[in-house]
């Protein structure tokens, strides 16, 4: 590959997690550059969920190595990946359903004012904050300090995606970003990570769904069974081509000899 | 400025329902309307027994149902950080009680400074309860069962701390046995409201300015000059009404600061932020960085250090210790109070006041049932319905307007 200056924003470079004698992931590099989706793709087991775990820090890689913005990271934990700039958003337990818009997305790290002030929370600065963000990513919350409870499925996700980017993080991984979600609250989310895009993020999306990935990602990376069988752009495979990589019908150079044969037939 | 039914619109991915439907109307109920129904069955309550016996509304008579219920309000706002992070405390009689035979003991038997015998016994409460928390947090055991065990070891812990062969330690003549008669004199009654009506009304203008610096909006009057005209009535109300009789009592001065304070720490501060969110999902908590086990077992802490404080309060009234102060009728009255008061009994929600109304609603029934010879049997059914119907709410609430 072409050598870019800056360096990539992230990079996975050969690693191999073992569990016991499973080996869940083995030998997988892949690069993410700024303003970039990659999806990532795969069947149940193929090591898609410890892939952003060990890019997420809360898994360690056994050989191989994690590099943000060029740099190699020794991450122990998930406060190491946010400190590198990675946040990652979880399927589902993002939110509290008590806690309304603000608090859900100030958790963990309230403006106080200082003890002398009583240390009171600075509820004013977090809701400016809050509407901000909600404000620049088009999320529409029609009252920050409703429960999150009665919010919807779509605007759910998106108050968490937009927890995620208070830290202003380089990348950002989603787990299965539109499961469960109605059609009209997918195209929410979706919007979301284009904005995210926008914005010159990257973004590292787990999904099941090969249209949302065909419509959203720049690049797919397709693992099965803990090893990188596939990298194709946008454009450059078809939905069959896709899911027969995934499920091994087709294996890595069959699949290239294919893409060949698209580009120049 | 949103308020629930503005801007239509809005209701992206939810078009054509009407802007206050159903289940906004639940959300709101289960949230910052909680206490309206509580409040309406409270004046249902009282209307009906002063109709039914004119003593009842005596400034006597509501001073001395005030004075009843001091014990298991604060018990009841104990009981209210453990059942917000979703847990429960089986054991605040009992620890109550050692708490309070430890300090009557010092107090009275070893001659020990009343205000070191105090702390000694409220530390002991606390130290109960970061027992426990520990036990649940580190052990996974069941609140139920963990805080179940440690009421049985604790009773048995208060027979022996008793003297052998009257099993009573007196409160007579001493300090602690003096509190319930203390009254406030009306001008102290008088500045007590004023000084936190001034306080709320302070930190809510604080809140205010500090919206409007940062250009949100919000109303001056319907964020500060309503609620804090409100509080000053209510409370002009309240302190008229002691002051006919002997003035506010003291314990019910005590108990209004000590709500008020802990109003203060559950909404104002992140500790109190994070109850609310162990409580709701501990799991999301964890990943926001919140320490869930320090919040669990600082709940449990606080459970007990009031229980410790009601078992005193309690002692102080009834003039002694005895076995009969482990007794659970207060560990029931206790719960239900703040279950009648809207604490959900699935974590999560709840508020300090509930504590008060709750126990208002207890109390009332109590002393309204005695003032027009109802037998114990009517009483007792009364209550038990009464909570029946608290929790069947709580239930409705969680499941409509709630988690799920």
């Amino acid at each position: 590959m072409a050598t870019h200056t800056p360096p990539p924003v992230l990079e996975v470079r050969n690693v191999s997690v073992r569990f016991g004698g499973v080996a869940a992931l083995t030998d997988v590099s892949m690069v993410v550059w700024p303003g970039e989706v990659v999806a990532l793709v795969g069947d149940n087991g193929a090591g898609k969920s410890t892939l952003v775990k060990t890019i997420s820090g809360i898994q360690q890689p056994d050989s191989g190595e994690i590099l943000v913005a060029g740099r190699a990271h020794a991450m122990k934990g998930p406060q190491d990946a946010a400190a590198a700039g990675i946040q990652t958003v979880y399927q589902d337990l993002a939110l509290c359903d008590n806690l309304d818009t603000v608090q859900n997305l100030f958790l963990g790290r309230e403006i106080c004012l200082p003890w002398w002030k009583g240390r009171r929370m600075d509820r004013a600065r977090m809701e400016k904050r809050a509407r901000e963000v909600l404000s620049d990513l088009d999320v529409k919350i029609r009252d920050t300090r409703v429960p999150s409870s009665s919010l919807s499925g779509g605007q759910r996700q998106s108050v968490a995606i937009c927890r995620s980017i208070l830290a202003n993080p380089q990348v950002v991984l989603l787990d299965e970003p539109t499961a469960a979600l109605g059609v009209a609250q997918r195209k929410q989310v979706l919007a979301l990570i284009e904005r995210l895009k926008a914005q010159g993020r990257a973004v590292v999306i787990i999904s099941h769904d090969i249209g949302d990935v065909q419509q959203i990602a720049d690049r797919v990376v397709v693992l099965r069974l803990g090893r990188k069988v596939a990298e194709v752009t946008r454009g450059g495979y078809s939905r069959d081509e896709l899911i027969a990589a995934m499920t091994g019908a087709l294996d890595a150079a069959e699949l290239a000899a294919l893409r060949k044969e698209l580009a120049h037939g | 400025m949103a308020d629930l039914s503005s801007d239509p619109k809005a209701l992206s991915g939810r078009t054509g329902f009407p802007p206050m439907n159903r289940h906004d109307l639940m959300t709101a109920l289960a949230t910052r309307w909680r206490m309206v129904p509580v409040l309406i069955a409270l004046a249902l309550i009282w209307t009906y027994f002063s109709w039914a016996n004119p003593l009842f509304i005596s400034p006597r008579n509501l001073s001395n149902l005030s004075l009843q219920i001091v014990v298991t309000a604060i018990v009841a706002l104990g009981l209210m950080f453990v059942l917000v992070i979703g847990e429960i405390d089986l054991s605040v009689a009992a620890s109550g009680a050692v708490s309070a035979a430890i300090s009557a003991g010092l107090a009275v038997n070893a001659g020990v400074d009343i205000g070191i015998a105090i702390l000694v016994g409220l530390g002991v409460g606390a130290g109960i309860g970061a027992l426990q928390g520990v036990i649940v947090t580190w052990f996974r055991a069941p609140a139920f069962i963990v805080t179940l065990g440690m009421s049985l070891i604790l009773q048995g812990i208060l027979l022996d701390l008793l003297p052998e062969g009257t099993n009573l330690i007196s409160l007579v003549g001493t300090p602690l046995g003096k509190i319930a008669t203390l009254y406030l004199s009306p001008g102290m009654g008088i500045a007590l409201l004023g000084a936190m009506t001034a306080l709320y009304g302070f930190l809510s203008w604080q809140s205010w300015r500090a919206s409007h610096q940062q250009a949100l909006g919000g109303s001056l009057l319907r964020e500060v000059l309503l609620p804090t005209a409100a509080i000053a009535i209510a409370g002009a109300a309240a302190v008229a009404v002691f002051n006919a009789y002997r003035g506010v009592p003291g314990l019910v001065a005590f108990l209004l600061v000590l709500l008020a304070a802990f109003s203060y720490v559950t909404t104002q501060t992140r500790f109190g932020l994070y109850l609310y969110a162990v409580g709701a999902n501990a799991e999301a908590a964890r990943r926001a960085g919140i320490s869930v086990p320090f919040v669990r077992i600082a709940a449990f802490t606080l459970t007990g250090l009031f229980a410790a404080l009601g078992g005193m309060i309690a002692a102080g009234r009834v003039l002694g210790v005895s076995p009969d102060s482990a007794d659970t009728t207060l560990l029931l009255e206790a719960i239900a109070a703040a279950v009648i008061g809207g604490v959900s009994l699935f974590g999560g929600r709840g508020s300090v006041w509930a504590a008060l109304i709750g126990a208002l609603v207890i109390g009332s029934v109590s002393n309204g049932m005695l003032l027009i010879n109802a037998s114990t049997q009517t009483r007792l059914e009364v209550q038990g319905a009464i909570l029946t119907l608290a929790v069947v709410l709580d239930a409705l609430l969680s499941r409509r307007g709630g988690a799920r």
